[in-house]
């Protein structure tokens, strides 16, 4: 199991956010969060990551022992305590929800950041060439100021610096949020791509039907509880997730 | 009647506390120090200061904390009262009362003269330009020869007595505070909050700036001119920008947008340096330490936005419950054009975000704008709502050209909008983000919100009253008194709209309404536009991405590709376009 | 002179101006680099300014350190008080509002200048001589082996920083912070570190203008940093703040103007051009000379 989650509790002052959610995530996988905004998705995102605390619960991630951090391989960290920036370095990276890319900074730049850590120069190249066949539009554009991409190119941006860490496990946020239909259709079956190359994938989601449709196993997120979980395709067809999350009531 | 009469009674009650116990407090400090009871001739002197900081403190905060408008320059106004009264009782010999009255105006002119220019500038840059002004203001009296120059003004006549700084402090206090809680302070709060919304609200955004800072600066030139008449000596050095630091530290300290914070910081900080005293060389080092410290330990101040007030004495006023009245309902005959944008283009800086954009919107119509991302839909919208101008092309609401209007007078002319990502004040509560947007037909003066005369009360009730209204058709009517940035999302989109609509518009501009919902509250969504569409009598144009939504609610589509419009017409024909599939829909469309 | 236009009157108030420039270049450059990263107008650095000054100054007259090492060691001493500054006060700071850093930042200023007062005492001190003055006479404009060093300094320094905000890792670092601090942290960036080491940067520059001031104009006191800290903060707005080249220009043009000012006009106007200058520029380009103005996104 890579990522373990468990009895996970959050507050924000007096507001309980997350009441005791456990859930995983195996080498491999596309696993999806799927809920009703306000749910508490971004939530478990941002406190995987270190940008909030828990105020209970556990949280570890074993580093594979493919990874080429060969002192650490199948070391057991727990993440509770781990500052953001300390993540990266295990081969966790996360897409943040609205892109939050570097908007005066290039394309390249950009990518180059996403491999702030790393020092193989030489790989660092070949992974440049890994995110421009992915989106190609990003080669198009590597000299230009992101912050002059559209809406759909900044996602594809944000998801290519996310890469450049190399990591085991992708964290996405809500990858389709404010993208036209035929951009999230592409969005997607590049997080399907991701996916088959090794890397393991927790996506949050608000397009149900699209995250089912790509994920081998899903949670859904009721005001900061688990509801229900399950295979993806299971949870496609189950009533309940059909009347409230897929609209086809 | 025995309710209004009740009301009234309240009023008057409320009004005697205040009259009575700003007496009493009076008597009381000139009672304890003629007994010499606590009080003795230098704390009353310190007295004297204390009041004059208030002064500046609560003007500073109606700049500062309440409109948001961070201002450095404090001393400047100060400095223009002092001089101006200094030298109508020394050099003509004027009456005090009429000195004061005149630096006060002199400050408020000199708040016109810098308003005017600076505050097309926001946050930092503002606060940067105010501190230049502060300063300049001080260069153009050391260059003044006629009021000494460097060598300032010696010989002032002593007349500020703790009377005289007592009532102007009292003064001050009330009318800031009766200002703030009136339609004009609604309007000054909505801007800290949030000045696109406030603007797309029908709120004067500039007006209401200059406003606060010609208020500000009036009574800190009063302050200065008590300030002239306490010390007996200025020069330019004594209104430097410390001195606008000094006014600063006090309104951060109590809380900014916390009058009563502010009162009693004042106290704090007028007496700690005289505490102080005893540690001779080290009092500034304790003072600056203690400083840092209160900032680290109490970032919001003592008082937060917190006040002390007639609730907690039990006077509030009981607001009338609302009653379900019915809107008036304008009906047209036939379908005239409402909105017409005719071959509307904007560049930004060589790109063209939209190009010939023309397109008519009927009386009554709900129609959708949908495209891919950065297709320049919300830059339709902003062009329509005057956030930004067109580079060329006309618009025209119900027949009148609105290409260069300010947004706030094309709220009034009927146009109203939500926002993308949500633009409430957050920090206020659910009511008063509905009552913002309220506006009468004869809205009460300033004076009158000041004097809490005339049309001010029967007013306020009418708003509060409508306003409750309103959330009760949005189903908010229960959360009123609820900070809006602590709703659910649902409830803040309703909110949004409800507050858009309690402007009156004859259009209702959507912006992606239903993005961030699921299913469920999409398919409520699409109830609830329906419903107003029908109920306000409303034309409403909608920005989109959930095609499910948008096929079902709208008449009509128009598609926007690149800035230009690639196609113009009923759901049924727009998922059958070739480019629209191309473009937008991708190949299994729906 | 001839009332109307001297040439060579002229480029030398224009030597003289950018000597006095490069040293609100220096102290700026400060100012727009922390203000890019926390958006704090750090009110006191000014003083770091006057203690860099100080630390240069006992180094040499106490501890007879040439000037060759007393300025990179006064530099680093200085970065160190910058340092500490941030982590003591400012650091737990960051979640609240904005203002009450600033607040913050002005005690710090206070607190910096009435220890100087204290422990430094009031007086003005006169700079301990390096070596000899030599002047010499271009032509009607008089320069001096001094204003050489001084513009050398300045502008090696300008160029070192530049080099790092833009070529190094760890000027990518300081640039991703600035935009977006949570983002940058997940992409493994020590944001605290980061603004440390901006702090530092910031500081150390500051304390090589303190120096150049004492070493040019021969006098140091415990408030001078109040003025000069404020004509170079604006400079870093006229120029553009968050802009490192911006800074530059802006110093520039601050200590040309005042000069010309005492020259052409009064010295008691001094002043009042830089805000003047700051007002018109404000006016006309919101953002500064280099800053692009940011539309808000609707």
């Amino acid at each position: 199991m890579l990522l373990d989650i468990q009895d996970l509790h959050v507050h924000y002052g007096a507001i309980h956010a997350l009441r005791g959610i456990s859930f995983n995530v195996d080498g491999g996988e596309i696993v999806t969060l799927i809920g009703a905004n306000g749910a508490g998705k971004s939530t478990v995102l941002r406190t995987i990551s270190g940008l909030i605390r828990p105020t209970d619960g556990s949280m570890s991630y074993w580093i594979p022992p493919a990874t080429g951090k060969a002192d650490a391989a199948g070391r057991q960290v727990n993440l509770c305590s781990l500052p953001a920036h300390k993540l990266v370095d295990l081969g966790i990276s996360q897409v943040p929800e609205g892109r939050r890319i570097f908007p005066n900074l290039t394309v390249m730049d950009n990518l180059e950041l996403g491999a702030y850590l790393r020092h193989d120069k030489a790989e660092i190249k070949r992974d440049f060439e890994m995110v421009f066949e992915l989106f190609p539009r990003l080669r198009e554009r590597r000299s230009q100021a992101a912050g002059t991409l559209s809406g759909g190119e900044q996602q594809m941006l944000a998801m290519g610096r996310g890469l450049m860490s190399r990591p085991d496990l992708l964290l996405l946020d809500e990858p389709s949020m404010g993208l036209a239909p035929l951009l999230v259709k592409e969005i997607f079956q590049v997080i399907v791509r991701i996916n088959r190359s090794g890397t393991a994938i927790l996506l949050v989601e608000q397009n149900a039907s699209m995250a089912l449709a790509v994920a081998n196993r899903a949670y859904v997120l009721e005001t900061g509880s688990i509801a229900l979980q399950g295979s993806a395709a299971e949870l496609a067809k189950d009533s309940r997730v059909q009347a409230a999350y897929l609209g086809s009531a | 009647m025995t309710e209004a009469k009740a009301t009234d009674g309240k009023r008057l009650a409320r009004a005697a506390v205040t009259l009575g116990g700003l007496a009493a407090g009076y008597f009381l400090v000139v009672g304890l120090h003629s007994a010499d009871i606590l009080i003795n001739d230098y704390y009353l002197q310190i007295l004297i200061w204390v009041g004059i900081n208030v002064i500046m403190g609560v003007s500073l905060n109606l700049i500062n904390g309440f409109t948001g408008q961070f201002s450095l320059g404090h001393a400047g106004f100060m400095a223009i009262g002092a001089y101006v009264a200094a030298s109508m009782t020394k050099l003509m010999g004027m009456p005090f009362a009429l000195a004061l009255l005149s630096g006060g105006i002199a400050a408020a002119l000199g708040g016109l003269v810098v308003g005017i220019p600076t505050l097309r500038l926001a946050g930092d840059y503002l606060a940067i330009a105010t501190l230049g002004f502060g300063e300049i203001i001080r260069v153009i009296i050391l260059n003044l020869d006629v009021v000494g120059g460097p060598r300032g003004l010696p010989g002032i006549p002593a007349r500020t007595t703790f009377l005289w700084v007592y009532v102007m402090a009292a003064a001050t206090v009330v009318v800031v505070r009766n200002l703030i809680w009136s339609r004009q302070g609604r309007a000054l709060v909505a801007i800290r909050e949030d000045e696109t919304a406030a603007e797309t609200m029908g709120v004067d955004t500039t007006r209401n700036k200059i406003m606060a800072f010609v208020v500000g600066a009036f009574f800190a030139g009063v302050a200065g001119g008590l300030y002239a008449h306490k010390i007996t000596f200025i020069d330019p050095s004594q209104f430097d920008f410390m001195k606008s630091i000094e006014a600063l530290v006090i309104i951060v300290l109590g809380g900014l947008g916390s009058i009563t914070g502010t009162v009693l910081a004042a106290f704090v900080v007028t007496f700690l340096p005289e505490i102080l005293r005893a540690f001779a060389d080290y009092r500034m080092i304790i003072y600056s330490l203690m400083l840092i410290l209160m900032m680290l330990y109490r970032p919001r101040g003592l008082m937060g936005t917190a006040e002390f007030n007639f609730r907690q004495l039990g006077l509030a006023n009981e607001r009338p419950a609302p009653d379900t009245g019915g809107q008036a309902t304008a009906t047209g005959d036939g379908p005239p054009p409402v909105l017409e944008t005719s071959r509307v283009s904007m560049d930004f800086g060589g790109l063209r975000a939209v190009s010939d954009f023309s397109m008519t919107l009927r009386q009554g119509e709900l129609v959708g704008l949908i495209g891919p991302n950065g297709a320049g839909k919300t830059t339709v919208f902003n062009m329509i709502t005057g956030l930004a101008e067109a580079t060329s092309g006309r618009i025209h609401f119900m027949g009148e050209d609105i290409t260069r209007r300010k947004p706030s007078e094309i709220n009034d002319m009927g146009i109203a909008r939500t926002f993308q990502n949500i633009r409430l004040f957050s920090n206020l509560s659910v009511l008063d983000n509905v009552r913002i947007a309220f506006r009468g037909e004869r809205p009460y003066s300033m004076t009158e919100a000041v004097l809490r005369a005339g049309r001010y009360s029967d007013q306020e009730d009418q708003i509060c009253r409508k306003s409750m209204e309103f959330l009760r058709l949005f189903g908010l009517e229960d959360r009123a008194s609820e900070i809006a940035g602590k709703l659910p999302y649902g409830a803040q989109r309703r909110l949004e709209m409800a507050r858009a609509l309690a402007t009156k518009p004859k259009l209702l501009l959507l912006d992606e309404p239903a993005a961030g919902m699921n299913p469920q509250e999409t398919q409520e969504l699409l109830e609830l536009i329906r419903w107003i569409h029908e109920r306000f009598d409303l034309t409403v144009l909608l920005i989109e991405h959930d095609m499910n939504l948008v096929m079902k609610l709208c008449q009509r589509i128009v598609v926007l590709d690149y800035g230009i419009v690639i196609a113009d017409g009923s759901p049924a024909e727009i998922v059958k376009n070739r480019r629209v599939i191309e473009a937008y829909l991708g190949e299994e469309a729906v | 002179m001839s009332g109307g236009l001297d040439v060579s009157m002229v480029i030398q108030q224009l030597v003289n101006g950018l000597a006095l420039g490069s040293v609100y270049a220096l102290i700026a450059l400060g100012y727009t680099m922390v203000y890019g990263i926390i958006r704090l107008i750090n009110f006191a650095h000014g003083d770091i300014f006057m203690l860099g000054a100080y630390y240069g100054y006992f180094a040499i007259t106490m501890f007879n350190i040439p000037f060759a090492l007393a300025l990179p060691l006064t530099m680093i001493l200085a970065a160190m008080t910058g340092m500490a500054v941030e982590r003591l006060a400012y650091k737990p700071l960051r979640q609240a509002p904005r203002i009450a850093s600033l607040i913050t930042a002005i005690g710090v200023s206070l607190l910096l200048q009435n220890l100087g007062l204290k422990f430094f005492e009031a007086r003005p001190r006169p700079y301990p001589r390096i070596m000899n003055t030599v002047v010499w006479d271009l032509g009607g404009v008089v320069v001096s082996n001094v204003q050489l060093i001084m513009l050398a300094l300045a502008v090696g320094l300008m160029v070192l920083i530049s080099l790092i905000v833009y070529r190094t890792k760890i000027g990518k670092a300081m640039r991703a912070v600035s935009f977006d601090k949570d983002a940058a942290r997940l992409m493994g960036i020590d944001a605290d570190m980061v603004i440390s080491v901006t702090f530092a940067l910031g500081s150390a520059l500051a304390a090589a203008g303190g120096m150049l001031v004492g070493f040019y104009y021969n006098r140091i006191s415990p408030t001078m940093g109040t003025m000069y800290g404020l004509k170079a903060f604006v400079a870093a707005v006229v120029g553009g703040i968050g802009i490192v080249p911006g800074a530059m220009l802006g110093g520039l043009i601050m200590g040309v103007a005042e000069v010309f000012v005492i020259a052409f006009v009064s010295s008691m106007m001094k002043d009042a051009i830089a805000f003047a200058i700051l007002i018109v520029i404000l006016l006309f380009k919101p953002a500064g000379l280099l800053g692009r103005a940011v539309r808000e996104k609707v």
